[in-house]
């Protein structure tokens, strides 16, 4: 299992549990992040399920899609790190990473 | 069909999986008694063992959310059936349902954003989408409040309305029509031709329903081809405006800027009046759930999302396997055809705690109303929009809201839910 962190805006943390293969969105709602809205269930195809990756970690991750990349031009403030959650594949590099989850979805 | 009969089918035995109509528990979602309570049905086909198999439809019928999230979802699941069908099959299935030798109808309205696939699919959706964003559609709620506050001023002399046609119908027209760039008069023409294209989706349609339908059609698309040409004289900040300036880029055809435009009218019409009906009825008939939300108006987006959850205003949808896949623990063979039942999902226990609760604060609320997968609801702020700002108006203009007549009958089908008429009386605050 690969212990992840989401960061919520108002600083709370909360601890999630991966396997290898699932997608951090998945992890997300597993773990009870609602702010992760996820509303399309995962298909790249709502935009409401947008996190922010620490630079670190968004230059070692696959680099997104295009369908991905024209999502992304459509969340609430987008950040240079900010990734649609539901494309990103855990891997077991991503052992105690942290992610950034915005306030608002919508 | 009552409660009794349905849960004296629930031992279907593994040997009662093959479709076997006889002395089994029959769906018949036209009755009256499905329409008064649907959700006790769907829990007696969720309680089988695997999918129900609907005879009538030849469709096995997913009301677990977990099957229906994962057919959503699943890329091979297709709405259409082409892929694996011939041309000649392709023509037969249209004229067996009766959607044959109406040409306008037949390009404008049977292919669409919704029934596309494929590289189709996600061109059109890519090209429509940023029209649907939070950002965009928050621009129109100033215009939505203006025409909800003129609604309610023309109604509020009355005490007693039927608040599905005199305030609900009224909306959607209003509303989309402003959103693609319809003039505010012909509204009521927008109501007219959606309504008269949807009745001939219903399963009891016939010969003077399809010759409606193409009318209609045909009308809606000469008045498209003359408000275009408008447009393209002198473009405005609207929808059709910019639809325009894609298709002359190439990104799309003259025809399917039409039928975009109509599948967006169409698909945003019956079921905004629809879960306006069923919302306003939900708050009637918990009034501490409805005191909440006068008391906290914060609640307001919780509510709105349980008012989708609690009575789904589009239950119902389809999906066509292209590979041999499991769904609900069974195999099932390319070709097959399943019911995505939105509506039962969103009533499972498995997910929702108390699912048959209505509740205001409910959260998290992942309930699949606007559907799941690659065509998830484009519409889906702009509904949620409305519902905040018509709630959260009627709340401090009226208090005192009550149903009239109690017994509320809702549409009869599948595809539709929603009261038929919501008699209430109301006093101003
Ligand atoms: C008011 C309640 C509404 C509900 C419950 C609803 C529900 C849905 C559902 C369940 C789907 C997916 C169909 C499937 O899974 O096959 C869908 C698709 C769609 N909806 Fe809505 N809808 C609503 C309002 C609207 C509005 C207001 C609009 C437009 C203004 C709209 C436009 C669309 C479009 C264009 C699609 C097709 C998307 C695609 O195929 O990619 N809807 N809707
Ligand atoms: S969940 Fe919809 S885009 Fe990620």
């Amino acid at each position: 299992m690969i212990k992840l962190t989401f960061v919520q805006a108002d600083g709370s943390r909360i601890e999630a549990e991966a396997s290898p293969g699932t997608s951090l969105m998945q992890a997300a709602v597993n773990a009870g992040v609602d702010a992760i809205a996820a509303e399309c269930g995962g298909a790249c195809a709502c935009g409401t399920c947008h996190c922010v990756l620490p630079q670190e970690w968004f230059e070692r991750v696959a680099a997104p899609e295009a369908d991905e990349v024209d999502m992304l031009e459509f969340v609430i403030d987008p950040q240079p790190t900010s990734r649609l959650s539901c494309q990103v594949v855990v891997t077991k590099e991503m052992q105690g990473m942290e992610v950034n989850v915005p306030d608002t979805q919508v | 069909m009552s409660l009794v009969v349905v849960m004296s089918s629930f031992d279907l035995r593994e040997e009662d999986m093959s479709p076997d109509p006889a002395n089994k528990f029959v769906l018949d979602p036209h009755s009256a008694a499905f329409a008064a309570n649907p959700y006790d049905v769907y829990a007696a086909m969720r309680a089988m063992d695997a999918p129900y198999y609907w005879e009538e439809a030849d469709t096995w019928m997913l009301t677990k959310m977990a099957d229906v999230e994962a057919v959503a979802l699943n890329k091979t699941m297709l709405r259409n059936n082409e892929a694996f069908i011939t041309e000649a099959d392709r023509k037969a299935q249209q004229r067996a349902i009766n959607f044959h030798d109406m040409p306008f109808h037949e390009r404008y309205v049977q292919v669409n954003l919704l029934e596309s696939e494929g590289e189709t699919h996600d061109r059109l959706r890519k090209v429509v989408f940023r029209e649907f964003t939070p950002a965009m559609i928050a621009r129109q709620r100033d215009a939505i409040q203006t025409f909800v506050d003129g609604l309610l001023d023309e109604l509020s002399e009355q005490d007693e309305i039927d608040f599905v046609s005199d305030f609900a119908a009224h909306v959607p027209g209003h509303i989309i029509g402003r959103v693609l760039g319809v003039p505010d008069e012909d509204a009521p023409r927008l109501r007219h031709w959606s309504e008269e294209v949807v009745r001939f989706f219903d399963p009891g349609r016939d010969d003077a329903d399809k010759a409606r339908a193409e009318l209609a059609t045909k009308e809606f698309y000469e008045y498209l081809l003359n408000l275009l040409a408008d447009r393209e004289a002198a473009p405005q900040e609207d929808l059709l405006s910019r639809l325009i300036a894609r298709r002359d880029a190439g990104q799309l055809s003259q025809d399917e800027l039409i039928s975009t435009a109509m599948l967006i009218l169409m698909a945003g019409h019956g079921s905004t009046i629809d879960v306006l009906g069923s919302g306003m009825h939900a708050l009637l008939r918990y009034p501490a759930e409805h005191q909440k939300l006068r008391d906290d108006g914060t609640l307001m987006k919780t509510a709105v999302q349980e008012m989708f959850r609690f009575e789904s205003p589009l239950p119902y949808f389809h999906r066509f396997a292209t590979d041999d896949t499991e769904v609900g623990g069974r195999m099932f063979p390319a070709g097959t055809r399943f019911g995505l039942l939105y509506g039962a999902a969103n009533r499972d226990p498995a997910r929702f705690e108390n699912p048959d609760v209505f509740d205001v604060g409910r959260t998290p609320n992942r309930h699949m109303a606007f559907g799941g997968g690659g065509h998830f609801c484009l519409g889906n702020h702009l509904a949620r929009l409305d519902m905040d700002v018509i709630f959260t108006t009627i709340n401090a203009r009226f208090s005192d809201i009550v149903l009239t007549e109690t017994e509320v009958a809702y549409k009869r089908g599948l595809s539709v839910r929603g009261p038929q008429a919501l008699r209430i009386e109301w006093k101003r605050a």
